[in-house]
């Protein structure tokens, strides 16, 4: 698999090859090299308003569309919420869903029907949820995984060893099933830092950095890619666009901008 | 009804543009007093060619008043229109043949707006964009970042074969916006007071 040829107005449909796992927005998958190396678990930073469970949402709807199943678990957002949210793009489809070709799953239902505690998870309450994302996922045969966010999951947590403990078998049990995933970080604005933690970032073989600009008040959505394990990724500051029409787009950054 | 003289300076202007517009990319350099005749030679210009296509990006008037200026140009059922100034001014019209961008400042989201029009117009008929004004830009970014932007936008046109004609207003222009348009456009077309 080498780089992408299709221009942008025909890169609707098509499939991902065992190599690459496509996002299927032609800008990223440009700026990648072609797409996330599959098996891959990549780190989607960024602070409120920037747009990650936007692209995670439509990496797995784009996913769903050309024939690969993914799974969302939310755990900052009421399940309600978050589809209400995800309604108005035109990318959401909920015709995928009820095929079960995206399936969003609510983590702090099964936190509850596992019986754990809600703040705070010990060794064995992290490994049980382990068990149960990684069983999730190889029931649904999905090859698209969310977290959103790796941070509240963190949170409860608490230490470093189990954060490290946690990301690292996760990530290993999905590239064994080739399933790409993608964990949302929140960062505070304005700080050059990856994870809340100071952890994820070393484990991830990916990091995707959502951030803004000001631009005489006015912020200007951007990302750029950070690191990713496996590809000749391109490492320029790019904006982002996020329409209802499109979900998100990218155009390189005016570098005149401050 | 329209006096004698003003009707000349529209037909005057009409003429150099369609002199002018066979060229890719025209920049229109013009005094503020020229700006309202200028707007209308344009519109009688579009008028007068209803095959061609057209993405009228304004930012010196919010769309409505673009439309007010140059009544009829909405037969044209090949524009579109940008408004870049209404949402940052608090005007919230509602026009689907209109994009609102929320503020000047977002000059990617423009040219990616810009650039997704153009790939949905057939690609037999003649296409033109039209900046109105570029010197405007400058009221809201670095005058630096305008000329970037308008470096990219010509190369991108250039490629998808679509004319640019971007307007400057004299009294709004600085020395790099002066620089830039001279360098990027193939015909200046500079308007004068003592025009006709």
């Amino acid at each position: 698999m080498g780089m992408i040829k299709d221009s942008k107005s025909t890169y609707i449909e098509g499939s991902s090859s065992d190599e690459f796992c496509k996002t299927w927005i032609y800008e990223l998958d440009q700026r990648l090299g072609g797409g996330i190396p599959a098996g891959n678990t990549v780190l989607l930073v960024g602070s409120s308003g920037t747009g990650k469970t936007t692209l995670s949402m439509q990496f797995l709807m784009n996913g769903a569309r050309n024939g690969e199943a993914g799974v969302f678990f939310t755990i900052t957002e009421p399940l309600f919420k978050l589809t209400k949210n995800m309604e108005k793009f035109q990318f959401y489809d909920k015709k995928l869903i009820e095929k079960g070709m995206v399936n969003i799953i609510d983590l702090r239902i099964i936190s509850d029907r596992l019986g754990l505690d809600a703040e705070k998870y010990s060794v064995e309450d992290a490994n049980a949820l382990l068990d149960v994302l990684k069983d999730i996922a190889d029931e649904l045969q999905v090859k698209r995984l969310v977290i959103d966010s790796i941070t509240a999951l963190c949170y409860r947590l608490q230490s470093k060893e189990l954060i490290r403990d946690f990301i690292f078998k996760l990530g290993s049990s999905l590239a064994a099933m080739k399933c790409t995933s993608i964990l949302t970080s929140e960062v505070p604005p304005d700080k050059l830092k990856y994870s809340q933690y100071g952890i994820e970032e070393f484990i991830a073989d990916g990091i995707i950095y959502m951030g803004d600009i000001d631009r005489r008040g006015d912020l200007i959505r951007t990302l750029q890619i950070i690191k990713m394990r496996g590809t000749m990724h391109s490492r320029s500051k790019t904006a982002v666009s996020l329409s209802t029409a499109h979900g998100i787009e990218l155009i390189p950054l005016l570098k005149s901008s401050r | 009804m329209k006096n004698i003289s003003t009707t000349t300076i529209v037909e005057g202007l009409k003429e150099r543009i369609v002199n002018a517009a066979i060229a890719p990319s025209v920049g229109v350099i013009l005094p503020s007093n020229n700006y309202n005749d200028f707007i209308q030679a344009i519109g009688e210009y579009i008028k007068s060619r209803p095959a061609d296509a057209y993405l009228y990006v304004t930012i010196t008037n919010p769309f409505e008043r673009v439309i007010k200026n140059i009544g009829g140009l909405l037969t044209n059922s090949n524009i579109k229109f940008i408004d870049c100034v209404s949402r940052a001014a608090g005007i919230e019209t509602v026009d689907n043949r209109c994009i609102f961008i929320e503020s000047p400042t977002h000059l990617e989201k423009i040219l990616l707006d810009i650039m997704n029009n153009i790939k949905q117009w057939n690609k037999s008929v003649e296409k033109y964009v039209i900046i109105d004004s570029l010197s405007s830009f400058i009221l809201y970014n670095d005058s630096i970042l305008v000329a970037e932007f308008y470096t990219y936008l010509c190369s991108h046109l250039g490629i998808s074969n679509t004319h640019i004609i971007s307007l400057c207003i004299e009294e709004e222009m600085d020395e790099i916006l002066n620089k830039i348009i001279y360098l990027k456009s193939d015909r200046i077309l500079k308007v004068r007071e003592s025009f006709i």
